[in-house]
């Protein structure tokens, strides 16, 4: 390349083309815009007139201007012109490969641009035909090899694909990589994060001895990486160090959830010289639960990302439930619970299922005697790194267990009692080696009553907080790697107002954290990554080489390709792997006396072909432009146009929202954490088909049903009984049904229907247990079943109750019971001492009221089983003419028909005619209520064997 | 251009606006051949006169009342009346079938509706309408006007029409920009076969105007004439002395002829121009 100034050129001889410019100059004046082109008819009258002024027809100056503009634009656009102040075109080894050293690790990302940058006007620096190698230090497991050569553009190309990646750099297996290449460059560009993350310096001097050496170090500016987190109960500070400790500096640290929407900011300022400084987020404890990351503002890379992991935030607490509490606000539950809410999830159950599930803390109020085996899972639970918190009471002050910290006294101790000297007792200072220090001490908490330890000469090690005169008020134990926590008062306000106050859920959250301390063994669980950083800060899926961590190495692995920064899953919830955990960023101050340092502006690079011809193409439209306009064929835009635009901009602003009061919106939270907007008007469910839809039917119009059966006859014999029924009922009752449906007991929907009939047919097959299934979820949701076995008998037969056994197996009937005298079923509608069908005395069962299986509350039953053949009485043909004879002629067809009756008005109003069973009982009691005041009054459930006779 | 159904129904609209043609006048019946009366005895209205009864004659040919006067039988005859002939024109040069920016209708179809409307009132009134050069002969009723439309939008190949083979009454209309001494060879074999006749002078308010400013290039449709004006503006004043006195030349070429001169604008109301038209066709009846 041909340098010129600080320019270097592509093609230096395009500039000759400059020197044609005054012909073009020239050219371009002679050519006038095109005139308007216009029909009109009339022109002939004006033959032979000659205008008295013609207009030159000249090019007006400033479309000269443009044209010129553009033509030189374009010509200097096409001589490649790169703008490289820091370029040099090299003698000594002009020729020799180059060798490109790029810094992609976590510390390059902030200036990436200015580095690729510097790297790409090195290339346009170098000799046209000098083969190019690249060197990456951070490791990759397909790493570019050095040895390859490569063309300038091939080059170009590659670097310019680079990303910066989310770990550091490893300078010295770079520099191993490029020994074991054997290459030997006779030029070396290192564009350097600036960072001597360990060996930079060295790593220079090695380069350096190799061949002539150019640097460009950019060591990120500002705040380079949060190195460290600490969290309190309701604030987290935020440890961030920066590479440069010369002068002041602010910035900001945003607290983030995972969808990324900031939940607070702090700032942070360095001080001048200081490398190191803290941003302090209050954040409340409720919402400190939700933050996942922190972030520097405005700042991209992957050190300056922090994520936050659950094993710091969210505690799991299980509650050891005493139980339902006749008082729930003064049970001692309620104030743990609402202690802590904000910041734990809390689980109840018994220690079984509480163990099992494995939380962080299990807390037990006064609880005395635990179960041996629940003990002994606890004490297991604690051993591998519980923390057991109790609370005392009268009961564990009656009898305790080995679950303690310290040994008790067996009994409580009471201050300020009527009969006790002491005054209640305030608390003392937390001790410092207490996990409570730092808490202040409310002023005005007393304590009235708590359990006493037996005093031992451990005891002052195990006490985590005193009452004023010094007795233990939290002893604590370690266990394995857990820990037992007694709290030697109770959790509600019974012994001590502590519950009430603000420090009692800081006490207890520090007591869990304490509890779990830094031993909670995770074994050889593995995370595996869940989702990952990349070199510039970005969350996203993890890549093909991203592999599961164990849990203990979490504290000691270096983010690498294998483990990249970023969150990862396993066993107790998700763990973070950091970029810059725990990471000094320092300049390399002393770089090799021989390499030569490039300055920020040096180093940059500027191609401006693009720009110029970009530059001339923009001219060239706009001069077409002007040309257009000049000839009329562009659209003008006069007062007309202009008033209707702004006609219509003013009826758009003003024109009402279509719907805006008929359509009201809501926002949804959708999966990927963002908010959509929904519809939240009405929604209208189209009626279902048309009205032969088969459901659709009984759905609108009550009807019978009867259970179709293979034997075609019965089928018959059944619906024509069921269309009598119903005849019956239009008749003589308000009960108006539609002609019976045949059901088929595994498709059809039962409970559209009130009442089932089945006519059991002789020798049938057994119902398929799905059909059972059906029905007993029919009688569960309230259905009446009528079985009918058709057998009849005279009255010396029993009922064949076999048959029904082998044909409805698995159906869930409950006892069953004839029908008692004076049951409703008696006078429902009409008057009856029997229930006669075609067979008379026949015995009809029903369910034993007040058993305690019985399904439905108000003691109606569902379930009615006899042998009489009803619908044989009932049956009638199209014509209303009776179609079976019936044993005692038209007298006993008419009681038939009253049974009918009377079952529809049962199924249909249950127990609602029970009260006129009870008019004498309630008359009574309207009479004679003073001699009969203390008389039991017999409640309509509660009548054994129907009631009064 | 509006389709020629529409012209049609406009015309149809114009023509009920107008009062009913009075074409035969008294005085004209004598004075021109083509016209109502034809002095001699044929199928007509009016009475003729009575002659004997011949042996070929029908015999309810015999007029009775007549007849009882005397001993003779008499027959009465009426005077021959055949319709009158309009004959029309429509020019249909690009020029003429062209527009203006924003204006509704070219200046031949302005022309045709007005035509078609006088047409249909004369058609109504039982003449033979036609167009003049398109090969077919004039007829009578309704479908006259179907042809007559027919063959404006067909036109007449840009050729001026040679005289009719019987004299009409003509109605040509044009633009008539072309020179008056071109246009008087062209009008005067029809002048002097036909009497009657009525120019019909279609402009268009942009050829009235010349609302042009700055650098036009002018061009006349249908020929390659064009001319490029730097400020056209300047030229308005010279057109328009120029064109007022074309239209005057042209007046007084019609008066020559003996024949009328109606002029239009398009984008005007042609209710106006149309009665004008009629009024004008209505006065040859009147004059003599």
């Amino acid at each position: 390349m041909t340098q010129l100034g600080p320019f270097l050129l592509g093609a230096p001889w395009a500039l000759a083309a400059l020197l044609a410019l005054p012909v073009i100059w020239w050219i371009l004046r002679a050519t006038p815009p095109a005139p308007k082109d216009i029909d009109l008819p009339s022109l002939r009258i004006l033959e032979g007139a000659e205008p008295r002024e013609e207009t030159p027809a000249r090019t007006p100056w400033w479309v000269w201007l443009i044209r010129t503009l553009a033509v030189i634009a374009a010509i200097l656009g096409l001589a490649q012109p790169v703008y490289a102040p820091g370029a040099k075109t090299e003698d000594a080894g002009a020729s020799g490969p180059v060798l490109i050293v790029m810094d992609n690790g976590w510390p390059s990302a902030p200036r990436w641009g200015e580095l690729m940058n510097a790297a790409t006007a090195t290339l346009d620096g170098a000799e046209r035909d000098a083969p190019v190698h690249l060197l990456l230090t951070a490791p990759q497991q397909l790493n570019a090899n050095p040895a390859e050569r490569m063309s300038r553009t091939d080059a170009a190309k590659r670097i310019s694909s680079l990303r910066p990646l989310a770990w550091n750099t490893d300078r010295k297996d770079a520099l191993e990589r490029l020994r074991a290449s054997g290459l030997r460059p006779s030029r070396i560009f290192w564009a350097s994060d600036g960072l001597d993350s360990g060996s930079g310096r060295a790593f220079a001097e090695d380069l350096a001895a190799i061949a002539p050496m150019t640097v460009f170090a950019a060591p990120p500016r500002g705040p380079a990486a949060i190195t460290a987190i600490t969290s309190e109960t309701d604030s987290v500070s935020v440890t961030l160090r920066r590479a440069d400790p010369d002068g002041t500096e602010r910035a900001f640290v945003s607290a983030m959830t995972l969808d990324g929407s900031a939940l607070a900011t702090a700032e942070v300022s360095f001080d001048g010289g200081a490398t190191e400084a803290q941003a302090d987020f209050t954040i409340p404890a409720a919402a400190l639960a939700r933050i996942a990351r922190f972030a520097v503002t405005g700042r991209q890379g992957a050190g300056t990302v922090w994520l936050w992991d659950s094993a710091d935030r969210s505690r799991r607490v299980g509650l050891v439930g005493a139980g339902a509490d006749a008082q729930p606000l003064l049970s001692d539950m309620h104030y743990v619970r609402k202690a802590l809410e904000p910041f734990a999830s809390i689980t109840e159950g018994d220690i079984e299922t509480l163990v099992a599930e494995s939380p962080d803390a299990i807390i037990l109020t006064d609880v005395g005697q635990i179960l041996p085996e629940d003990a002994e899972r606890l004490a297991k639970w604690v051993e591998e790194g519980g923390a057991l918190i109790r609370f005392a009471g009268p009961r564990l002050a009656a009898q305790g267990d080995d679950l303690l910290p310290v040994p008790l006294r067996r009994s409580s101790r009471a201050l300020g009692g009527a009969l006790a000297w002491d005054e209640p007792q305030a608390l003392a200072p937390f001790p410092e080696t207490s996990p409570f220090s730092g808490l202040t001490v409310p002023a005005d908490v007393r304590v009235t009553q708590q359990v006493l330890a037996r005093p031992g000469p451990d005891l002052a090690t195990h006490t985590w907080a005193r009452l004023a005169d010094g007795s233990p008020l939290v002893t604590a134990d370690t266990r394995g790697t857990g820990t037992i926590i007694l709290f030697h008062i109770t959790a509600g306000p019974d012994w001590a107002n502590l519950a009430y106050s603000n420090v009692f859920s800081q006490m207890l959250r520090r007591s869990i954290a304490a509890g779990r301390g830094e031993s909670t063994d995770e074994g050889d669980g593995a995370y595996t990554p869940k989702l990952t950083l990349d070199g510039y800060g970005r969350l996203s899926a993890p890549g093909q080489a991203a592999a599961p961590l164990k849990a203990a190495d979490f504290a000691t692995v270096q983010p690498s390709e294998a483990h990249p920064p970023g969150l990862y899953q396993g066993p107790a919830g998700t763990r973070a792997l950091n970029a810059a955990r725990g990471a000094d960023p320092r300049m390399i101050s002393a770089w090799p006396a021989s390499a030569h340092l490039l300055g920020d502006a040096e180093a940059r690079s500027m191609r401006l072909a693009g720009p110029l011809l970009a530059g001339a193409a923009l001219l060239v439209a706009l001069d077409l432009f002007i040309a257009l306009l000049v000839a009329g064929r562009l659209p003008r835009f006069g007062r007309r146009t202009g008033a209707a635009a702004a006609l219509f901009l003013g009826a758009l602003a003003f024109a009402p929202y279509p719907d805006a009061s008929a359509q009201a919106y809501q926002y949804e939270l959708m999966p990927d954490g963002t908010y959509r907007r929904v519809t939240a008007g009405p929604t209208v469910v189209p009626l279902p088909g048309s009205a032969n839809d088969p459901a659709l039917g009984p759905a609108l119009t009550m009807r019978f049903g009867y259970v179709k059966t293979t034997d075609n006859a019965l089928n018959e014999r059944t619906r024509a009984g069921l269309l009598g029924l119903s005849q019956i009922l239009t008749l003589r009752t308000s009960v108006e049904p539609a002609p019976p449906d045949g059901l088929d007991l595994e498709s059809s929907p039962l409970e559209l229907y009130p009442l089932i009939y089945f006519a059991v047919p002789e020798n049938a097959a057994p119902l398929p247990p799905q059909s059972v299934a059906r029905l007993n979820a029919y009688l569960r949701s309230g259905g009446a079943l009528v079985i009918d076995t058709r057998d009849g008998g005279d009255a010396g037969t029993d009922f064949r109750i076999a048959r029904l056994e082998s044909l409805l197996e698995g159906l869930d009937a409950p006892p069953l019971q004839p029908v008692p005298d004076n049951h409703v079923l008696t006078r429902s509608f009409y008057l009856l001492t029997d229930f006669p069908g075609r067979y008379p005395d026949r015995r009809l069962w029903i369910e034993k009221s007040g058993s305690p299986s019985q399904p439905r509350g108000d003691g109606v039953s569902g379930l009615f089983i006899g042998d009489a053949d009803w619908v044989s009485a009932w049956a009638i043909d199209e014509n209303g003419r009776d179609l079976y004879s019936v044993d005692g002629g038209a007298q006993q067809r008419e009681m038939a028909r009253r049974f009918g009756v009377n079952l529809v008005m049962y199924i249909l109003t249950g127990s609602y005619k029970d009260d006129q069973v009870h008019l004498p009982a309630l008359l009574e009691r309207l009479g004679d209520r003073d001699e009969e005041d203390d008389r039991e009054i017999r409640l309509p459930n509660n009548i054994p064997d129907g009631g009064p006779q | 251009m509006t389709p020629a159904a529409d012209l049609r129904a406009e015309a149809e609209a114009l023509a009920r606006q107008l009062p009913n043609l009075n074409f035969k006048a008294e005085a004209s019946e004598a004075a021109h051949i083509g016209s109502a009366g034809r002095r001699r005895a044929g199928t007509g209205e009016h009475f003729w006169q009575y002659r004997r009864y011949a042996q070929e004659d029908a015999a309810d040919r015999v007029d009775w009342r007549r007849s009882a006067k005397g001993h003779d039988l008499f027959v009465r005859e009426t005077e021959l009346e055949t319709a009158r002939t309009v004959l029309f024109w429509c020019d249909d040069h690009p020029g003429f079938r062209w527009k203006g920016d924003g204006e509704l209708r070219t200046k031949a179809e302005e022309a045709t509706l007005l035509m078609l409307a006088l047409s249909i009132l004369l058609s109504k009134d039982g003449e033979r309408i036609g167009a003049l050069g398109a090969g077919r002969a004039p007829s009578f009723g309704k479908r006259a006007v179907d042809r007559l439309a027919e063959d404006f939008a067909r036109g007449t190949g840009r050729k001026f029409p040679s005289p009719p083979r019987k004299p009409a009454t003509l109605v040509v209309a044009s633009d008539f920009y072309d020179p008056i001494p071109e246009w008087q060879a062209r009008l005067a074999p029809l002048a002097a076969k036909c009497a009657e006749g009525i120019i019909l002078a279609v402009a268009s308010p942009t050829e009235l105007d010349f609302a042009f400013q700055g650098r036009v290039k002018l061009h006349r449709p249908g020929t390659d004439m064009s001319r490029i004006f730097g400020r056209a503006e300047t030229m308005r004043e010279e057109y328009q002395k120029r064109y007022t006195a074309e239209r005057e030349a042209l007046r007084e070429l019609t008066n020559r002829m003996g024949w009328r001169f109606v002029s239009h604008t398009t984008g005007t109301p042609p209710i106006r121009s149309a009665a004008q038209l009629k009024a004008q066709i209505e006065s040859f009846g009147a004059k003599a």
